[in-house]
């Protein structure tokens, strides 16, 4: 008797959907470990850019000059200066304690120079090795220094006759005004969090697809699986993966919710966009996932060893935190092989720019591409349902 | 004595299990050997130089093209465009050619020559953290060079050097970073990351020996072979295979990873040694209790590969500790990752001794200890509910 196609699909899911509720594991990654990840990262960079960090002071000259710049650094956003040393190898000590990120020295008889006009120096130490609290802490610490000396000067304009905003012209004739595009208050939740829970549902995406799929020959029902797909693999991967989809889509869609609706995380191109684009991309690590099993002929241990490995790097080919353009032209070209390298593209082009989607075409095309990859491999699941046996 | 025979018969069992399954061999040989050498090759560059940007100079003047001049000769930034609109330079930004747009307004000169304060638009694309800092860092150095020159040729002409640069700059200052110098990318990242390899790649290599085992001999925990019976011998004869391994890795990714990528190297030898034996072995009797978790070997990958990402994160070696919430910290403290990363980074990167990393080092064998009972307890259950299931 010739089933319909429909119907078959309609067994498939429902025998998916009884297979999530035995397996206590199925639970775990299509919905808890999304949502601790979501719920970790935007906790963890709840406060955005990380303020007051720890560091330190050595104030050899300690008169009231110094005392004053010493509350000036303070009242900065980044800093604590939470810790006075009395010598600057206590200080550097310290930094190897890791007690602090960064320190001030003020070295003795600043102040006397100051007034006699001989240009005293002043310095300030980071500890690049923390490269985000060193970075801002040094930003930090230059505009205060910077600030020092602008006071001087200007006081001296001011005396001169000139008025406050003349007096701010003289010192800095040129003033530059940033104007970060898309992420106004360098939020690093934005900047990270945005691609990396994504980045991990598309990892575990990618780790599952061969799970799922050999979890048939290793409880040798591949070929009840393939009768019942009335021996097409296409209505088996069909059937085997459209349940997956749709629940890690609704994963997708709560992240987006979260950072877009709830959070208020800048999205030009609109929520349903974003979700589209995050669709896309599961639907490209699936596609992956079947390939590779598909490739390594149904041996399901060593394909998710595979996805897990390509999962892992495309977090730092992606060029999110260390851009691709300044990664070798090798590794520049690789990083088209990677899904999670699209949607950062896309979610840069849609989220932060909000330009036309057309701009990311070739990301578009590329993720097409990885749809097409399971199609390459189908003679080979033909050929595994018929003969490959789960190797313990 | 009898004990040791035990201890090595359980350690060469545990041995052959590792090399009689690929993908294990995959994750305890191939990934600690090549990974790190993955992620310092992807990493090598340590800055971006000369981010690509565009500029709009609407003043069209000597001084204005003097300042673009100027931003292209910093390092940070190269000019790749002079752009007649802003919609031109977006435009390039849409194609991704361009990571920032400066633009100098058209009142220029005319404020300059007032005496009123120009101000001049840098437009950073934020894709990513990288691309700002670099143009940010770029405009303000040649702002700040040409300012100097500004307020000598105005207020200070006929001065000698000296007396000019005490007038410009009353107070001057010195910036040193103290350690990764450079401020490079690798330098920075890839001491988390191979600590973080270490760990997840044995816990990996544990988990899946002990899921294996537990498929073949019907959801046990050990083998029902004679050798394991004392608890004490089994945890220490896992262990002692694992130990010999991934010291050895250690070692590896200290000297020839750090030597070839020219990773910083303050550390010492031993001290570096003394470190990673608590880090070993809690990672070792970490990874049996999590095991006790694992009934098919397969889960293990599912479950270990993605938690790595939060682990990086924890270590507070990107996000910086300070800012990590109490809640998250506590649970940070539960991975000898956490621990490792800050002691590895600050022995290696900035040369600090045993004493100084304390904290670190004592957090490990109190991690080594209470895991290594958790352990001990699994298997003494394990064994004695054998024991009444034969009855």
């Amino acid at each position: 008797m010739r089933k319909n196609i429909f119907v078959r699909l309609w067994q498939l899911w429902m025998r998916e959907l009884a297979f999530f509720s035995r397996r206590p594991m199925m639970l775990v990654v299509m919905f808890f470990a999304p949502v601790l990840l979501l719920l970790f990262f935007i906790s963890l960079m709840g406060a955005g850019l990380p303020t007051d960090l720890p560091a330190g002071i050595v104030d050899e000259d300690d008169t009231s000059t110094t005392r004053t710049l010493v509350r000036t650094l303070d009242a900065m956003e980044n800093t604590d200066l939470r810790y006075r040393y009395s010598t600057f190898s206590e200080a550097r000590e310290a930094m190897q304690r890791g007690e602090i990120y960064a320190f001030f020295h003020i070295p003795r008889g600043t102040t006397e120079r100051a007034l006699g006009q001989r240009q005293p120096k002043i310095g300030f130490y980071t500890n690049e090795s923390y490269l985000i609290a060193g970075s801002l802490l040094m930003r930090d610490m230059r505009t205060a220094s910077e600030m020092i000396g602008m006071g001087v000067s200007r006081q001296t304009f001011v005396a001169k006759g000139m008025g406050d905003n003349a007096a701010m012209a003289a010192v800095r004739p040129i003033a530059i005004e940033a104007h970060p595009i898309g992420n106004a208050v360098l939020d690093y939740s934005v900047y990270l969090s945005n691609i990396i829970v994504p980045g991990c549902i598309m990892l575990l995406v990618m780790i599952f697809t061969p799970y799922t799929i050999g979890l048939e020959w290793k409880r040798n029902d591949q070929r009840k699986a393939y009768n019942l797909a009335g021996r097409s693999t296409t209505l088996f991967l069909v059937g085997k993966l459209i349940p997956q989809t749709l629940l890690f889509s609704l994963m997708m869609l709560l992240c987006d919710v979260v950072f877009y609706k709830y959070l208020h995380f800048p999205c030009r191109g609109g929520l349903w966009m974003m979700w589209g684009i995050g669709v896309l991309c599961i639907l490209a690590a699936q596609a992956f996932g079947v390939f590779v099993y598909g490739l390594l002929q149904g041996n399901m241990r060593f394909s998710m060893c595979v996805c897990s490995l390509w999962g892992i790097v495309s977090f730092s080919i992606s060029g999110l935190s260390f851009p691709t353009m300044a990664m070798s032209p090798l590794l520049q070209a690789a990083a088209w092989l990677f899904p999670l390298r699209h949607y950062y593209l896309l979610y840069v082009n849609q989220a932060l720019h909000g330009y036309s989607i057309l701009y990311a075409w070739p990301s578009i095309v590329a993720l097409l591409c990885f749809l097409l990859l399971p199609l390459l491999t189908l003679p080979l699941y033909r050929y595994a349902f018929r003969h490959a046996k789960y190797k313990p | 004595m009898k004990s040791l025979i035990n201890i090595l018969q359980i350690a060469a069992a545990e041995f052959r299990f590792i090399m009689r399954d690929h993908g294990v061999v995959l994750f305890v040989f191939f990934v600690p050997l090549l990974y790190p050498l993955l992620y310092a090759f992807i990493y090598t560059n340590e800055t971006v130089r000369e981010v690509p940007v565009a500029v709009v100079d609407n003043a069209g003047s000597e001084l204005s093209r003097k300042f673009v001049r100027m931003i292209d000769a910093t390092p940070e930034v190269s000019v790749v465009a002079n752009c007649v609109s802003v919609a031109e330079a977006e435009r390039m930004n849409k194609l991704g050619d361009i990571y920032g747009i400066v633009v100098i307004p058209d009142d220029f000169d005319r404020t300059l020559a007032n005496g009123e304060q120009a101000i001049i638009g840098v437009y950073a694309d934020m894709a990513g953290m990288l691309y700002y800092k670099s143009t940010l860092l770029g405009a303000t150095n040649a702002s700040l060079a040409l300012n100097k020159e500004l307020k000598a040729s105005r207020f200070y002409t006929g001065a000698t050097a000296r007396q000019e640069a005490i007038a410009t700059q009353p107070v001057a200052y010195d910036y040193i970073p103290l350690f990764n110098p450079q401020g490079g990318f690798a330098s920075f990242l890839m001491p988390a990351v191979m600590m973080l390899i270490l760990q997840q790649t044995l816990m990996l290599g544990l988990g899946m020996v002990g899921g294996g085992t537990r498929e073949r001999f019907n959801g046990l925990a050990l083998p029902t072979a004679r050798i394991y019976r004392n608890p004490f011998h089994i945890v220490w004869g896992k262990t002692l295979t694992y130990f010999l391994i991934y010291m050895l890795m250690a070692v590896y990714m200290f000297t020839v990873v750090t030597y070839i990528f020219g990773l910083p190297s303050l550390g010492d030898f031993w001290t570096f040694v003394a470190f990673m034996v608590p880090y070993v072995l809690a990672c070792g009797y970490m990874g049996i209790t999590f095991s006790s978790f694992v009934y098919r070997r397969e889960d293990c990958i599912l479950l270990f590969v993605f938690m790595s990402v939060p682990l990086l994160f924890l270590s507070g070696i990107s996000w910086p500790s300070s800012a990590v919430p109490e809640f998250w910290k506590w649970i940070g403290m539960l991975f000898p990752s956490t621990f490792a990363v800050n002691g590895y980074v600050r022995i290696n990167s900035m040369g600090a001794t045993l004493g100084q990393v304390s904290h670190e080092f004592i957090g490990l064998w109190i991690q080594a200890g209470v895991y290594f009972l958790i352990s001990v307890m699994f298997y003494r259950r394990e064994l004695h509910s054998r024991l009444h299931k034969k009855r």
